[in-house]
């Protein structure tokens, strides 16, 4: 597997979740989150997918995009000489994060239902590498929390 | 209508607006690819086979250029977003079931899929359980999706990869002679299309299936 910084992932099989630091924001979310299926349940809503899942399908494709259908025209840019070759290396890229999301799905994520389970993983790989801070995730969701019960 | 707003919700959008905020992708990159995933669906490959079913000659074109036979269902495989193209998306092809060959799709990497014509992948296809264990145990696997194939027949797992992406094109059941396109295209599910179910008539939903948990969670 690539390297995938501090998560310590090319570890074997056997050291499983010991590998994986819980991310605290991420572990209360994971116990105390209301999933769809509840909010469904209660709310008596049919859809099987929550409203955001296509708006994850997003960002996971626009994260992809920044590593694979723009590579070509990265690379030109630094043929060009117009960029540094280290500016083409994608922030997440894709491979890693699937390989991520299978493992944080086998082990600290397991007990949570898809695709709440692979918003926290994709959530987690964000943090460990330094792209998103927990702190200011934590105080982003509680703005956008307000601003969505806003009356 | 759900009138609370969860943490999970919350969390989507936080992460997403952050991205956006540090160059992660773009706003506009999100908005369009959102609008993709919104409205794309396993029925252009379920009317592509359908329509193969009833007509030869598009048939052959499937099985030859199923590039170019996508663009009779609606799905310009090379420009599938309309805005540029994912380099995954690189060649589809159609694998075709005869009565003693049955094909059923995997990803063993991470979970490549033809989503221009076929839409996102169900859960389980992206889990490191099938993923595993189908190339190993098809038969048994697909037993579990409640498909049991005679020992005659056989199977062959077709592994997609960020080169190639396939669909299958199952015999056509008995019991639909004189059927519409329309008709056909209703019976052709996507699990159909990936392997894991044959069409029948009145059958026109995929088996939800439970997602088994790894008793030994294992590493790439």
């Amino acid at each position: 597997m690539a390297d995938s910084g501090n998560m310590n992932a090319s570890a074997g099989a056997a050291d499983g979740a010991a590998n994986w630091t819980p991310v605290p924001l991420l572990e209360e979310i994971k116990e105390h989150g209301r999933v769809w299926e509840d909010l469904a349940n209660q709310y008596g809503v049919t859809n099987p997918d929550p409203p955001w899942k296509t708006s994850l399908d997003g960002i996971c494709e626009a994260l992809a995009a920044g590593s694979c259908s723009s590579v070509a025209a990265a690379e030109k840019r630094w043929l060009d000489g117009k960029v540094d070759r280290a500016s083409l290396d994608s922030p997440l890229p894709l491979l890693e994060r699937r390989w991520e999301e299978d493992e944080l799905s086998e082990t600290l994520y397991q007990d949570v239902p898809f695709p709440e389970r692979q918003l926290l993983c994709l959530a987690h790989s964000l943090i460990k590498r330094g792209l998103v801070n927990p702190d200011e995730l934590a105080a982003r969701m509680k703005a956008v929390h307000e601003r969505l019960t806003a009356t | 209508m759900v009138e609370e707003v969860s943490d999970f919700e919350a969390l989507e959008i936080a992460v997403r607006e952050l991205a956006i905020e540090k160059g992660l992708f773009t706003a506009e990159d999100h908005r369009r690819f959102t609008e993709f995933a919104e409205h794309i669906g396993p029925t252009p490959a379920a009317r592509m086979v359908a329509k193969a079913w009833l007509d030869p000659e598009y048939k052959k074109q499937c099985l030859t250029d199923a590039i170019k036979a996508s663009l009779a269902v609606g799905v310009d495989w090379l420009n599938p977003t309309g805005f540029g193209t994912p380099s995954d998306y690189t060649d589809l092809r159609v694998l075709e079931d005869t009565p003693t060959l049955h094909h059923v799709v995997v990803c063993t990497l991470c979970s490549c899929y033809p989503r221009p014509i076929l839409g996102f992948q169900p859960e389980w296809y992206r889990t490191p359980n099938y993923r595993r264990r189908l190339v190993r145990w098809p038969r048994p696997v697909l037993a579990e999706f409640g498909l049991q194939l005679p020992p005659e027949v056989e199977i062959r797992v077709e592994d997609s990869n960020q080169k190639c992406r396939f669909i299958v094109m199952p015999v056509r059941p008995a019991g639909t002679e004189g059927w519409t396109e329309d008709q056909l295209t209703e019976i052709v599910t996507r699990d159909c299309l990936i392997g894991v179910a044959l069409p029948k008539p009145g059958m026109t939903t995929n088996i939800p299936l439970p997602v088994h948990k790894p008793a030994k969670p294992g590493h790439h």
